[in-house]
């Protein structure tokens, strides 16, 4: 049995439910207690050691059910197919004697369990759990198949078809080829829910991951609904681990006007000491998108992490531009990711680009809001289309501003060739950073919000 | 924690059934909860909505066990001196002003300072020990002789300094203080951890606990402790109630409705001598159910098509 909990625990790991091995200590005391008789309180008792948030809870219910009835899989079968009895077993007494490997002796007896029972130990001797790609699947069933002893059982049929044949024989023969071939159909299907439960979660991994360091510019379309699901995540991660308002103390710096007022109690004797601490803010964040036609790839993918950004961070206000600057706080804030994003793409994007004429925008309708506290970030390539690019104002915006982040989805290599002007903002950016990834995007964010 | 009774907590079931003549009717999952909890020795951490019945779990238990329950209300800025203990500074300052003139004999003879000092270190430390501590609950709990219920409510709204703090006595049942050294617990308390979820909790913090879920109840349950809160309700208008309560739960609100809210109203129709559902009771009762007025004005004009033929 703590074979059978610590396969199912492996298959929560690989879903994503991490389970600490304390925690399956806890399970182990918690399926003793409880016994396995009760499947329903069984899944109960599992269920409040080693699913610990709601969203664990619902994949953990869902995987014990795959992972117990693919174990109980053998009982069901039983049950339908117990008509098939063998024949006149005594008339062909003499030729079933041929038959005596012990798979062959499990196939006559139709000894459901027993088969069960030696398909798992087979699987688990052959590795099964290892699987990792679906096209191992046939490699695995295949040798689980020879591990049964499938090479011996063939022999013994074929001498069985050799032998003059008789009514039973014949009868025998056919009763056992067909069981042998549900055998192979029934490895087949462990074999395959082996790779649901052990490895399926894992391809999906192995391929968030890749998707995380893409280039943004080579994202497929087809992956924008995985995108946003990681974009999304991302940013409740980032946001989860600076959402708390931290204190630094100073230490060293006495207040003395707390430290009074601490200590009036006791007649101003000073038991306790007060020290000067400094809030750290959570940053005002001025985001600003370029959605023009160069960066048109890349910028669904900065908007959806402006968007998720909002989402999870008080103070942020959003504004895209091609020449005209436009804020979208209230169109994210209002329709849910997928309308957003469209809607600003369909409205504002494919234009060609003017820096010049977004940063008078800029300078009328936002210059006045930003403060020292205020982190201006800009994401945009910088190609003006030869135009000029109002240098003066991004200036301007720097000198108020707390600090101005730019992040550049092209690689540095390609910075200021063709009509790229971003050499020219370059000296009015306190961080000026190549973009291109959503690795690149969280870490520049999780950065941002730890020291702003 | 010493159980008097240990055939009270010998199943599920026991439990499930002695929760239900105390008037705490509840499912399975609980009832699992705190079989496990009381056997495995584990804190338990209990999420839902709020209005689940998640203190009342705790209040429970206690007087199932006829054991102290010890109460500890987390709130921002919480820390160790208003959980755990405190120096009775008071009490230090007097014994300090009345013992002074018992200083001057002890000290008498002494030449030098240093003597003065080693003369002092004889006594050790007086005004830092148990005699001068102020037990905040925390403490109380691991001091209590055969355990005891601590019930510590809304975790969630604590700061995570706290919730760090908080690990040491749910995994060994123990705190370090530094002046006196580690206290254990006489004997292992049941402690039970409730949140609503308004932050998300350490990894840390959940994996020394048992995790249960109190979903807002299946309406067949609800019945049973509607029936058992407020027996004399009629049992149609009972059904109405919570046909009508579990499908505002269905809607987009603010707030849903919770038990202890649908306790109340069915109490509300009670004395309002109300014997079937219809809109002008409803209208003038809703704002019992739903606490936003925003709620009120998503429900009011459904309330045709909720209420039914």
């Amino acid at each position: 049995m703590q074979q059978v909990l610590g396969e199912f625990i492996a298959a929560l790991r690989q879903a994503g439910v991490a389970v600490s091995p304390v925690e399956t200590l806890d399970a182990l005391h918690a399926m003793q207690m409880v016994g396995v008789a009760d499947r329903a309180r069984l899944k109960l008792a599992l269920g409040l050691v080693l699913a610990k948030s709601r969203q664990h809870k619902d994949l953990y219910g869902q995987l014990f059910e795959q992972y117990f009835r693919a174990l109980g899989s053998g009982e069901d079968n039983a049950g339908g197919d117990r008509p098939e009895q063998l024949p006149a077993a005594d008339a062909a007494g003499g030729d079933i004697a041929a038959i005596a490997s012990p798979l062959g002796q499990l196939l006559l007896r139709d000894d459901t369990a027993g088969l069960s029972l030696a398909i798992a130990d087979a699987a688990r001797r052959e590795g099964v759990r290892d699987i990792q790609v679906f096209t191992q699947k046939s490699r695995y069933s295949y040798a689980v198949l020879q591990r049964l002893g499938m090479d011996g059982l063939n022999r013994e049929l074929n001498q069985l078809r050799g032998q003059t044949p008789g009514v039973a024989q014949q009868h025998v023969l056919a009763l056992l080829q067909r069981r042998r071939q549900r055998l192979i159909d029934r490895v087949r299907d462990h074999v395959e829910q082996q790779y649901l439960l052990f490895a399926e979660q894992q391809g999906q991994r192995l391929q968030d991951d890749a998707l995380q360091q893409i280039k943004l510019t080579h994202i497929d379309i087809q992956h924008y609904r995985r995108m946003t699901r990681l974009v999304q995540k991302a940013a409740k991660l980032l946001a989860s681990q600076h959402g708390r308002r931290r204190k630094q103390a100073r230490r060293g710096l006495l207040d003395v006007r707390k430290t009074i007022a601490a200590n009036a109690a006791f007649d101003g004797v000073q038991f306790h000491t007060r020290w000067k601490s400094v809030r750290i803010d959570r940053p005002k964040l001025v985001a600003i998108c370029d959605v023009s036609g160069s960066v048109s790839r890349v910028a669904r993918f900065l908007l959806l992490f402006l968007y998720s950004l909002q989402d999870v961070l008080p103070r942020v206000r959003s504004f895209v531009f091609t020449s005209v600057l436009t804020e979208v706080t209230d169109c994210f804030r209002s329709r849910d990711v997928q309308a957003a994003v469209a809607e600003v793409l369909r409205q504002w994007g494919n234009m060609s680009t003017d820096y010049g004429r977004a940063l008078t925008d800029l300078q009328a309708q936002l210059l006045g809001d930003i403060d020292r506290k205020t982190t201006v970030m800009m994401l945009g390539d910088a190609r003006n289309n030869h135009g000029d690019g109002n240098v003066a104002v991004w200036q301007q915006v720097y000198r108020r501003s707390r600090r101005v982040i730019w992040l550049n989805p092209e690689s540095r290599a390609s910075w200021d060739s063709g009509d790229s002007i971003i050499s020219q903002y370059a000296p009015y950016c306190s961080q000026l950073e190549p973009c291109n990834s959503l690795r690149d995007l969280t870490r520049i964010l999780s950065r941002l919000l730890k020291y702003s | 924690m010493i159980i008097r009774h240990q055939e009270k907590v010998c199943s599920p079931q026991r439990l499930r059934e002695g929760f239900e003549a105390l008037g705490y009717i509840c499912s399975d999952a609980i009832a699992t909860a705190m079989y496990l909890a009381c056997q495995l020795q584990k804190p338990i951490l209990v999420e839902g909505p709020p209005g689940v019945g998640k203190t009342e779990l705790a209040k429970k238990i206690a007087e199932y066990l006829a054991a102290p329950l010890i109460r500890l209300q987390c709130y921002e800025g919480l820390d160790e001196v208003k959980a755990l203990y405190e120096w009775k500074y008071g009490k230090q300052l007097l014994y300090t002003q009345v013992l002074k003139d018992q200083l001057g004999d002890v000290l008498r003879g002494a030449r030098g300072l240093e003597e003065s000092v080693k003369r002092l270190h004889q006594f050790g430390d007086i005004f830092y020990s148990q005699a001068f501590l102020e037990a905040r609950p925390l403490l109380q709990t691991l001091q209590a002789e055969n355990g005891a219920i601590l019930l510590v409510d809304e975790i969630d709204k604590a700061d995570q300094e706290f919730e760090a703090f908080l690990l040491e006595l749910l995994s060994d049942y123990q705190v370090s203080i530094p002046e006196i050294g580690t206290i254990k617990a006489k004997s292992a308390p049941i402690v039970l951890l409730t949140s609503n979820n308004t932050r998300e909790l350490g990894d840390a913090l959940k994996r020394r606990c048992l995790h249960l879920y109190i979903p807002f109840p299946e309406p067949a349950l609800e019945d049973r402790i509607i029936a058992a809160q407020v027996p004399q309700i009629d049992r149609q208008l009972r059904e109405q109630l919570i046909h009508f309560v579990d499908q505002l739960r269905g809607m987009a609100l603010k707030k849903a409705p919770a038990i202890s809210e649908t306790i109340d109203w069915a109490r509300a129709l009670l004395l309002l001598n109300v014997e079937s559902l219809d809109r002008p009771w409803v209208q003038g009762t809703l704002n019992l159910l739903l606490k936003y007025q925003e709620d009120i004005e998503v429900v009011e004009p459904e309330l045709k098509r909720l209420l039914g033929p």
